[in-house]
């Protein structure tokens, strides 16, 4: 039952509720939907200009043209920081979280240290690790040295990429052990007092205690961090501009919008082959979670 | 659970070295910005010697640091405040019921987490309007912000979940009294979701001010540029002058940090909110 008059007056909440909708119809599901239907076409970003269907020419252009090697690289390349990240960051997030939650002294400053990366952001980050990665005189490779090794990190073919995986690893843990203290912090005490009077071991009550309870935030965590490394690329811009093969699929996407050709057919078939590859894991992670996840 | 000693001690041990691998950059960072160059070319590591406080003006006025920062500031706090409101507008009726339809609304909403990639027509769109609607177009600050501005991601999320907790009685006693639907969205509602709106602004500030593919792809006049632009210039003309360069990271991340000190239990609960919510 609407309170606040009728008649004419019982619009007011759907003329308010319609700004948000147009904003985010004009600038986010409707972009959305054209660069579906842009990956068919050999639109250009030159304004007014005439397109026409081509069917799946963009999309076989992708795959058979002369930089199609590179192309798989660079899709390689996505599923293996996805994978990585995704390892290693929830990994890292879940320890450093349960080892915040057996209350240790000055448990606050040590969650506000490790979010303190998402607050600096992309910018700064990027500059700090270069500052630190500097190939001359920078402190990791002083270090580096005493153990008579050297990098040009950033700079190098080999291992650029990894550099950039643990900048992405470094700046987001902190926001996935959030997630995991949040789901610690659910699970009642009582079950573990329980499981101590049966005599669990401190494994069996994590492994049948603990490790279903946060259950939930293990589907969260996993899924934020498949879509949002899929989809990073600001982090590679910063570092290495996407030289040194540290190109993904989204980096792709990025360059060949705005500093490639005029065409945008490609960017677009692009976009729709990295959305395909995000639902194809997101389905099956999500799936194979949920069924772990248990009431209580 | 009770913890035994040697179990506490190893976490203490973990935990600190991973505490170290987050501080000690910030820590060399100021240590290198108060060097000279030649300081910094001797000794890059060691404690600064004597402490040359000339590189942060020089650091500003030749990184054109006020122009990009006022920028920011206006990108940042317009941005947040139509967030916010838009978002109120948003996820008070659909929470309420009070439009039809309201749970696909909200779906809808959601969806942005799972749509396929839209920058590519994004761009096209903003080249669009630059053309048939020049203030709001490609390179524009109008433009930039309304693209940044949106009522329908976490922050409205977070919203619907609050205003579910505030009494529906409310609504009904407002109503009597004869109050409009605006009046009591802006005199009620608004100042009872406080705690949240609090959190709203600070992820959205954080995310605007963050900012940094979306000024590149946006905007491409100097003089329309945020702070996060004008570091990734200014680290361009300095290469690796870091003396320089470390003052560029600190006068970005300063006011962040700051902020984060004094809010940072808010930032923390909001993500947690935020994010299990999500």
């Amino acid at each position: 039952m609407y309170p606040f008059g009728k008649g004419i007056r019982r619009l007011t909440p759907y003329l308010l509720l319609l700004i948000p909708f147009i904003l985010y119809l004009v600038y986010y599901v409707g972009p959305s939907a054209m660069t579906v239907l842009y990956s068919f076409t050999d639109v250009t970003n030159v304004p007014g200009s005439d397109f026409r269907f081509v069917g799946l020419d963009n999309y076989r252009e992708l795959f058979t043209s002369g930089n199609s090697a590179e192309r798989w690289d660079s899709i390689l390349r996505t599923v293996y920081f996805m994978a990585v990240v995704t390892i290693v960051q929830n990994g890292v997030a879940l320890l450093v979280a349960i080892l915040i939650n057996q209350k240790l002294k000055g448990d606050y400053f040590y969650r506000a240290v490790f979010f303190l990366p998402v607050v600096l952001g992309v910018a700064v980050v990027a500059l700090l690790w270069s500052f630190m990665f500097d190939p001359v005189n920078g402190p990791v490779n002083k270090l580096y040295r005493v153990f008579g090794y050297s990098d040009t990190f950033f700079g190098s073919f080999d291992h650029a990429f990894e550099y950039i995986i643990f900048v992405q690893i470094w700046m987001y843990m902190g926001y996935s052990m959030l997630i995991f203290l949040a789901g610690l912090q659910s699970v009642p005490k009582d079950l573990y007092e329980a499981g101590y009077i049966d005599g669990t071991s401190r494994w069996q009550s994590f492994r049948h205690i603990t490790f279903p309870l946060i259950a939930p935030a293990f589907t969260v965590n996993i899924l934020l961090s498949i879509i949002g490394a899929m989809q990073t690329f600001d982090i590679i811009v910063a570092t290495t501009d996407g030289r040194f093969n540290t190109r993904t699929m989204a980096y792709d996407v990025y360059k060949e919008t705005f500093r490639g050709t005029l065409e945008m057919g490609l960017p677009s078939a692009l976009s729709v082959i990295q959305f395909l590859f995000i639902l194809v894991f997101v389905i099956i992670v999500v799936g194979r979670l949920r069924r772990r996840e248990v009431e209580f | 659970m009770r913890a035994s000693r040697l179990v506490s001690g190893v976490s203490y041990l973990i935990v600190l070295l991973l505490i170290a691998i987050y501080l000690v950059p910030l820590l060399l960072v100021l240590n290198v910005s108060f060097k000279s160059f030649e300081e910094f070319l001797m000794n890059p590591l060691g404690l600064v010697d004597t402490v040359k406080w000339s590189n942060f003006t020089q650091a500003w006025t030749e990184g054109k640091f006020s122009n990009y920062f006022l920028n920011s500031l206006l990108y940042t706090g317009v941005s947040t405040l139509l967030t916010v409101i838009l978002s109120l507008f948003a996820a008070f009726p659909i929470a309420r019921g009070y439009v039809k339809w309201g749970s696909l609304i909200y779906v809808f909403f959601l969806m942005s987490q799972f749509l396929p990639n839209p920058l590519v027509a994004q761009f096209k769109l903003m080249l669009f309007l630059r053309e048939e609607l020049p203030l709001i177009g490609y390179d524009t600050k109008l433009g930039y912000i309304l693209l940044r501005t949106t009522g329908t991601g976490i922050v409205f999320m977070m919203f619907v979940g609050y205003v579910k907790t505030i009494s529906r009685e409310l609504d009904e006693a407002a109503g009597m009294d004869g109050a409009g639907y605006t009046r009591y969205l802006f005199q009620i509602v608004l100042p009872l979701m406080k705690p949240v709106i609090a959190t709203g602004i600070i992820l959205t500030a954080i995310g605007t001010w963050n900012d940094f593919v979306g000024p590149i792809m946006y905007l491409s006049s100097p003089d329309n540029w945020p702070i996060t632009a004008g570091l990734k210039e200014f680290r361009g003309q300095y290469g690796n002058n870091w003396p320089l360069l470390a003052c560029g990271i600190l006068i970005v991340s300063a006011p962040l940090i700051l902020l984060y000190a004094f809010i940072q239990k808010y930032i923390v609960d909001g993500a947690l909110a935020g994010a299990v919510k999500a």
